[in-house]
């Protein structure tokens, strides 16, 4: 129980998809650094390779897709690439847990989640399991639940918010410390998804846990995040403090994506659709920079080389736009 | 223009585990929609918004009360002469991805109501085709290249431009769009709203958006009414910009409340409303509705229902014994 957040290095982390046309990669040389203790969210649209990148902490890519290159250290697991077998298994649960997309939906219908959680107890060898039953009762209690009627519902007995928690309440029990959330909040009302985002934050906090929030809402990652990284087309375009990215994007994409989004007041019409679409797996660049066909900064230079990730301070940005010219006119103390 | 009065909706289960149930979706609900005008649903799902907007469509029987089309009773008609009156109101639903047949190229998609359309007023095949890349062409898409194509070759974004298309192909006076943009990419989802604000200027026609994300129901334009919606009863109504800006009512607070704030670009609002409980559809009908989770509830909300209505020097209605203004939205911080 004296166990730490863990900080986790992912490092030139490539998997692909094996498909007619070849080998196709969904995630294309991502380094991406979790530090002990923070949230971060990664945002990106449908196959930006957001959901892959997610399961690669898990070595948990399906065929027919794979690991093809990179690794993914995490404290006190060493290289989870390499994991193979009964190791993975024992590593996914106890020290890295997840709460899949539509967690809302991943519970077995036919058992009570009391049930379900003692399953989870025992393929993890949990001797204590009454132990195991209390820890998850204070988890639900926690988040507001009654953990005893909770546990004895079926599914269908819960509301989405309540399925959500108990998705949540799954991955924290075996007390895990690496906790990845694949859009916690979607399919969530508004005011369920508040409430959520206030229960992750304060989980994360009480516990000592390294989070990793995965959405496609900027709103979401705006609420709990410390740092955000920006995906798309299965690159990182851009990273850094959650605040300072949003008060001042450099990436023509951040920028793009954050003027897309419907405001409640000022004049509507400031906000824009990015134009044209997101690629996909097959429609990506081989080679250049993966954004080029929506940006307004072209170059000539994007049609060939892949932009680099240049690190100024905190911030990380790929972009040979911005790597010329670095816009350090940005003061940073004014959104803090 | 479509008006509606005192809509009851009661939807009647015969459960045979938990015995019989009634769920109230409407409790007499007032709209009006005029030609070419626009309005707006909002509320958390379950609050009867959907099913309002699939009896405005035809789509859904009601129980009590009285709708109008163009003056014209739908009660005192039978059901085969109600169906020209429902034509001219098209639902464009949540999911592109299953309101398109993925065997029909676009092409037969479009072709099936337009030659429907050619025999009832007598037209030839060839004003088939003009018509369907005509309407392509106002959704925004090129027919050269879309009309052969399967719906699996096309993304999200332009599915659901066709979903579109398809309802104008009958010339409807009126649009009702379900969540419509909550399944494209964020990117996109602008282009998708500012279509159907064109749509209604270009074409008047009317559309009726129904939606959970209060910011995106701006986009219908800033002559539209808002109609705030709780357990089948609407709390508040107004003109778009002055419900978002001053809301009144505690439960359109608490919603606009759980908006996420982009930190970093915006600020906060100063006085949040969070309902004291989650929503539970079992609890008693008495009083005002949403009188157990309101935090502002007084003596009078749990004996009497407050009814819509105009009054205390507020320009929208409310159904609210207790109205009072709060700052609950988030602004940005230029204009802090």
């Amino acid at each position: 129980m004296t166990q730490q957040a863990p900080g986790v290095r992912i490092d030139g982390l490539t998997v692909v998809y094996k498909t007619p046309a070849g080998e196709l990669p969904a995630v294309r040389e991502i380094s991406l650094d979790l530090r002990p203790g923070s949230i971060t969210g990664i945002v990106g649209e449908s196959g930006s390779g957001k959901s892959t990148l997610a399961l690669s902490l898990l070595n948990a890519v399906q065929p027919p897709g794979r690991i093809a290159a990179g690794s993914v250290e995490i404290d006190g697991l060493g290289d989870v690439v390499g994991l193979r077998g009964e190791q993975l298994r024992k590593a996914r649960g106890k020290h890295i847990g997840y709460v899949f997309q539509a967690a809302q939906n991943s519970l077995n219908p036919l058992k009570t989640v009391g049930k379900q959680l003692l399953d989870l107890g025992r393929s993890h060898g949990v001797d204590d399991l009454r132990g195991l039953v209390r820890e998850a009762k204070e988890l639900l209690g926690r988040m507001g639940l009654d953990g005893a009627r909770v546990l004895d519902s079926h599914q269908h007995e819960l509301s989405g918010g309540m399925r959500q928690r108990v998705g949540i309440m799954l991955a924290l029990v075996l007390n895990a410390h690496l906790v990845v959330l694949d859009e916690p909040t979607t399919a969530l009302d508004m005011i369920t998804q508040a409430n959520i985002l206030k229960i992750i934050r304060e989980v994360h906090d009480e516990r000592g846990l390294t989070t990793l929030v995965i959405t496609h809402d900027i709103g979401v990652v705006a609420e709990v995040a410390d740092r955000l990284a920006v995906m798309y087309g299965g690159r990182l375009v851009e990273q850094g403090p959650t605040r300072e990215v949003l008060g001042a994007p450099r990436h023509p994409y951040t920028k793009g994506l954050i003027r897309a989004i419907p405001r409640l007041v000022g004049d509507i019409d400031e906000a824009r659709a990015l134009p044209g679409r997101p690629p996909t797996l097959a429609t990506v660049p081989k080679e250049g920079c993966v954004f080029r066909e929506r940006c307004a900064l072209r170059m000539d230079v994007c049609d060939t080389v892949d932009p680099r990730a240049v690190a100024d301070g905190p911030r990380i940005v790929a972009c040979h736009a911005v790597e010329g010219a670095v816009d350090v006119t940005v003061d940073v103390k004014e959104h803090a | 223009m479509i008006t509606g009065t005192g809509v009851v909706k009661t939807f009647k289960q015969r459960g045979k585990v938990l015995g019989a149930r009634e769920v109230r979706a409407l409790r007499g609900v007032d709209f009006t929609i005029p030609k070419g005008g626009a309005a707006s649903f909002i509320g958390e799902s379950g609050c009867g918004k959907t099913t309002l907007g699939r009896i405005i469509a035809g789509l859904e029987s009601y129980d009590e009360g009285e709708i109008l089309i163009d003056g014209q009773s739908m009660s005192a008609l039978k059901p085969k002469q109600r169906q020209p009156h429902f034509r001219k109101i098209q639902m464009i639903h949540q999911d592109p991805y299953s309101a398109l047949n993925p065997t029909r190229t676009i092409h037969q998609t479009l072709y099936a109501p337009l030659s429907l359309r050619a025999r009832q007023t007598g037209r030839s095949r060839s004003w088939i085709d003009e018509r369907a890349a005509e309407v392509l062409s106002l959704v925004g898409l090129d027919p050269g290249t879309v009309l052969a194509r399967y719906p699996h070759q096309l993304s999200g974004g332009m599915r659901q431009r066709v979903v579109i298309a398809r309802a104008l192909t009958v010339d409807p006076e009126m649009l009702v769009a379900d969540e419509a943009v909550s399944m494209i990419d964020v990117s996109l989802r602008l282009g998708i709203l500012a279509l159907l604000k064109d749509l209604r200027e270009r074409l008047g026609v009317s559309v009726l958006f129904i939606t959970h994300d209060v910011a995106t129901a701006r986009y219908i334009g800033d002559d539209g009414e808002l109609y705030v919606i709780y357990r089948g009863q609407v709390v508040e109504r107004g003109a778009v910009d002055t419900v978002i800006a001053d809301p009144v009512h505690p439960y359109t607070q608490s919603l606009l409340s759980a908006i996420p704030v982009l930190h970093g670009l915006e600020q906060p609002g100063e006085q949040p409303v969070t309902p004291l409980e989650s929503l539970n559809e079992s609890q008693s009908d008495e009083g005002c509705l949403f009188a157990r989770r309101c935090p502002f509830r007084g003596e009078r909300c749990t004996t009497e229902r407050p009814l819509l209505r105009l009054g205390e020097g507020i320009p929208q209605e409310h159904a609210c014994f207790y109205p009072e203004r709060r700052s609950v939205i988030a602004r940005p911080m230029s204009e802090v």
